[in-house]
């Protein structure tokens, strides 16, 4: 079962099920913006959405037999429900507990685990739908329509939940979501009161069969823990736009291609439909327009060609051109105004070495988790803003997303200010393959299992979907540290499918070399020495050479950085690498000393297993100020950073 | 400048100073400066930094822990005299008698060997030579031994009896380690408080390489007779005239303070200066956190020998 299945009522069991991951999910689509007016689109402030963060009532259980299994089927909370910030991790509320922890599972020492769907006679029932250690959010708050919003088809977004969620409308059943940082989207028309009050109830689990492959080094939290928002697509829509900007070899002409999927509230709104798509330069300026018309099924492609002497992306200039849809009805109304960023630039890899437009590459970069030490992995647009000055003012030119998608405002700041992304799938299973440092497989997954592999590769084709579009993504990552098998080589098969002229990566190959052909177009290590790196780098190296971790800035560390970049000066191949990492993970608790507010980090929470201090590698201390070596990554970075050319 | 021949301390005086150094506290026990006082206890070599995650990481403590007993214990084991470059073989009593009375001299030299509970056993020695002005020079010797495990620092420890207000060093800016100071830029730098890097779990922090210069300054003391008076004073340590530059950690605690923390909160509350003047830092390294080493040029080989020299000036 997966996304193109419907179902009528909600099953616990898909907790313990690898094949269900999405029940009436709706396929992802591009992250574009959509606005009623064109005044909208130019204030983008867009009336088609409305928030739904803010309080919502709450009920946390132990586990899922001490649930309170039939609320959704309420018209109001009962007076045991408690008030909930949304979004916001549940543990940080005030529930469950706080837990840092690496490669372990949570669960280590406490529960016999294995994933299921590893050999047929291990349907792996129960594991966690009648596992004691499994709590239970139960969610619940009324809205009602605006009256602009009526009439319209209604969904809702779901921009992060961790980790699985049964969701329901005025009682009714309306799907479930794995996939904890990507965006889950559902249809609520069928459901919708337009007039009167809704009642939304949203059932989280902390752990499913996700659990196995969301093995990341960080605070394990569950909850909603990004916003929530309803969306009223009006009559005519664009569902998905597809948009590539590319260069002619010289560099001198570019075109842009333009695919979208539209959809109707009834299949008649399409007839004598027209799209209007307008170009506008970095300057604002118009430089070129189309008008068409959409096919019957609701698809449409314009192609501009000849744009001459476009102003090209990169970091040093990152000149946005902005393609405009609007979508305007037989009767001449508009219905829609549709809008995506794109960027001019070339990325080429020829045999070790990798340009952009034209110019050696050089990746100064750096992983970042999302964070903040108040509220944890739930971060403001104003964090972000203060991640992208630091970065730029650090010379710091490449951002690894490890090791989920982020929210997706990050990456339209990363458009605007030039920064390159490696955009990483929600992915890793740490703990399926390394024990105690050792490589031991023996129930890894994604593996080369067949039912794990729909799981990986329906996010990647999430990420790949809702993210296309964004010029700073130079390369799709599968995700890290999970080993490699046929699973992550149909990953790495799908984004090669594309042929979007961006490179894929994947650093477990390295421990698992016969899959080294078909995953990864970059020869990508962590924490390898310099004298490692020289030495692939010299002896006929396969692919470019990228450090996708390196310097391990935990506590007073960042020594002997220069030896790194002076790779840069001797080898052609190295692409560069991102700095483990950009802030630690820290969470401001109370100090039972002083009455003060102190920072706290794994082991300070009663949390056992826990890999206590190691959270602590960032460039910025947790509460975002620097550490003092950031002078050494501004330093060597800002050799380099000079637009691409070398100073 | 005199000399005082004490029975357990010789004494320097002069324009705006005076100095004591004991023959029993192994150490100068006093460094006032126009009536205040810069020395809590007698200044010890600096054997020991609070250990790095990646110390922790790549075994580097369990190599060389001796070096933290060493830092604690080191005991003064012999003391020597020199006045205008003539050793004083009997400064003390009662051949002190025969001195009659204070003595006029233009240069004095004050030399305290430690040796090192470590095993084979080795020796730091310590020799001050002060001067009319009042500067104190100070050069620090190592001897090197075979056997002996790798250094984390070779320095010499000031603790004095009150915080620092603040500092002003010529120097790098920022935090420098030597495999971590290319991004440091040449300049003067006023430093307010002695702030401790706030590191997730507390560890060394606060080195600063290649320093010319380094003042701190202070404005209070521990004299009944001064309290309330919150006029500054300040002491400048120095490159030495034709010497190389040093590094220095101005810093509210010792070593071993910093090392039994687990939080930053958890470290005592401030009362002293501690400043650490160093002419041997170990590198922080950074390839990983479990096991890599610091690059090979950053390391303090214990088995060779090692000295430096600064002055301390009015």
């Amino acid at each position: 079962m997966d996304g193109a299945s419907s179902t009528q009522s909600a099953d616990l069991s898909w907790l313990d099920k690898p094949g269900v991951f999405r029940v009436n999910r709706l396929d992802a689509h591009s992250d574009h913006r959509c606005y009623a007016t064109q005044d909208e689109a130019a204030q983008d402030a867009s009336s088609l959405v409305m928030p739904l963060d803010g309080t919502w009532k709450f009920k946390y259980s132990p586990n899922p037999q001490a649930r309170p299994a039939d609320f959704y089927k309420l018209a109001e909370a009962p007076a045991d429900f408690d008030d909930i910030a949304v979004p916001g991790h549940i543990e940080i509320a005030g529930y469950d507990k706080n837990q840092y922890i690496n490669t372990m599972y949570p669960w280590e020492g406490r529960k016999y685990r294995r994933p299921a769907g590893l050999t047929p006679d291990d349907p792996g029932i129960g594991a966690f739908s009648e596992a004691d250690d499994n709590p239970v959010g139960s969610y619940l708050r009324t809205f009602t329509l605006p009256e602009h919003m009526r009439g319209q088809r209604i969904h809702v977004v779901f921009e992060g939940v961790e980790q699985a969620f049964y969701l329901w409308l005025n009682g009714h059943f309306v799907g479930y979501a794995e996939d904890t940082f990507t965006p889950s989207e559902f249809d609520l028309t069928p459901y919708i009161d337009e007039t009167g009050e809704n009642i939304i109830a949203c059932e989280v689990f902390k752990r499913s069969t996700a659990a196995w492959i969301e093995d990341q080094d960080f605070f394990r939290f569950f909850g909603i823990f990004r916003p929530v928002k309803l969306v009223a697509l009006p009559k005519i829509h664009v569902d998905d736009i597809s948009v590539r900007s590319l260069l002619s070899d010289d560099l001198h002409t570019g075109t842009i291609t333009v695919d979208m999927r539209l959809s109707a509230k009834a299949a008649a709104d399409l007839a004598g439909a027209q799209t209007e798509v307008v170009v506008t330069d970095p300057q604002g300026n118009r430089i070129a327009s189309q008008t068409g018309s959409p096919e019957h099924d609701g698809d449409a492609t314009l192609v501009f060609t000849g744009i001459a002497e476009p102003q090209l992306w990169d970091n040093g200039s990152p000149n946005l051109y902005r393609v405009e849809v609007r979508l305007v009805d037989a009767a001449g109304e508009t219905c829609e105004v549709a809008q995506v960023d794109t960027g001019f630039r070339k990325l080429v890899r020829d045999g070790v070495k990798v340009t952009l437009n034209g110019h050696r590459l050089y990746i100064l970069g750096v992983n970042r988790h999302e964070w903040n030490a108040d509220s944890g992995r739930c971060i403001t647009v104003d964090d972000m803003h203060r991640d992208i000055d630091t970065m730029l003012r650090n010379n710091i030119n490449a951002v690894r997303t490890c090791h989920y998608p982020d929210r997706l405002e990050w990456y339209r700041l990363c458009d605007e200010h030039g920064i390159y992304v490696m955009a990483e799938t929600n992915l890793e299973s740490h703990g399926t393959w390394q024990k105690m440092g050792a490589v031991e497989p023996s129930y890894n997954v994604p593996g080369n299992s067949s039912v794990w592999e729909k799981v990986v590769v329906d996010r990647a084709t999430t990420q790949y979907e809702m993210l296309k579009n964004h010029p700073s993504i130079l390369f799709w990552s599968m995700g890290n540290e999970s080993y490699a098998g046929t699973a992550i080589a149909a990953m790495d098969a799908y984004y090669k499918s594309k042929q979007d002229g961006r490179l894929t990566h994947y650093e477990g190959v390295v421990h698992n070399r016969a899959f080294e052909d078909v995953i990864s177009d970059l020869e990508s290590r962590m924490y390898d020495t310099p004298e490692g790196a020289r030495k692939y780098l010299s002896e006929q190296p396969k692919k470019p050479y990228i450090l996708c971790e390196f310097m391990h800035d935990m506590g007073n560390s960042l020594g002997g950085f220069g030896d790194y970049m002076e790779l840069f000066d001797d080898c052609e191949g190295f692409l560069g690498g991102f700095i483990w990492d950009y802030i630690d993970q820290q969470l401001y608790a109370p100090d039972p000393v002083t009455g003060g507010k102190m920072l706290c980090y794994g082991g300070d929470f009663d949390d056992r297993c826990s890999d206590y201090e190691f959270s602590g590698d960032g460039l910025l201390f947790a509460d975002r100020t620097e550490k003092p070596a950031m002078q050494e990554v501004k330093y060597y970075y800002g050799r380099y950073a000079d637009g691409n050319h070398i100073r | 400048m005199e000399i005082i021949f004490g029975d357990v301390v010789t004494g320097v005086h002069g324009d705006g100073f005076e100095y004591l150094f004991s023959w029993q506290a192994g150490g100068p026990v006093s460094f006032n400066v126009n009536g205040r006082e810069w020395l809590y206890r007698a200044p010890r070599p600096a054997l020991w930094r609070a250990t790095t995650d990646n110390d922790r990481g790549n075994g580097f403590p369990v190599r060389s822990a001796m070096w933290m007993g060493a830092d604690m214990f080191a005991t003064c084991s012999k003391t020597e005299l020199s006045v205008d470059g003539e050793p004083v073989a009997k400064p003390l009593a009662p051949d002190n008698n025969a001195f009659g009375g204070a003595v006029q001299a233009q240069t004095m030299t004050m030399t305290y060997t430690y040796t090192l509970p470590v095993v084979p056993a080795t020796t730091v020695t310590v020799a001050y030579t002060v001067t009319p002005d009042g500067t104190i020079g100070v050069t620090v010797r190592y001897e090197g031994k075979e056997g002996l495990p790798e250094l984390p620092v070779f320095g010499l420890r000031f603790v004095m009896p009150t915080p620092a207000k603040g500092f002003t060093y010529t120097g790098l800016s920022g935090e420098t380690y030597p495999d971590r100071m290319a991004g440091g830029v040449p300049g003067e730098y006023t430093v307010e408080g002695m702030p401790v890097t706030p590191y997730l779990v507390p560890q060394d922090c606060g080195m600063h390489m290649r320093t010319q210069q380094v003042t701190v300054t202070r404005d209070s003391v521990l004299d009944n007779s001064k309290r309330g008076d919150r006029s500054e004073f300040s002491l400048t340590f120095a490159q030495a005239e034709g010497g190389e530059p040093f590094a220095f950690s101005c810093l509210p605690y010792t070593p071993e303070e910093i090392e039994n923390a687990t939080h930053p909160n958890e470290l005592p509350p401030v009362r002293r200066t501690v400043l650490t003047v160093c002419g041997a830092v170990r590198g922080v390294g950074g390839i990983d956190s479990w096991g890599s080493d610091v690059r090979p040029d950053y390391h303090i080989d214990a088995q060779q020998d090692h000295e430096y020299s600064f002055v301390i000036k009015l």
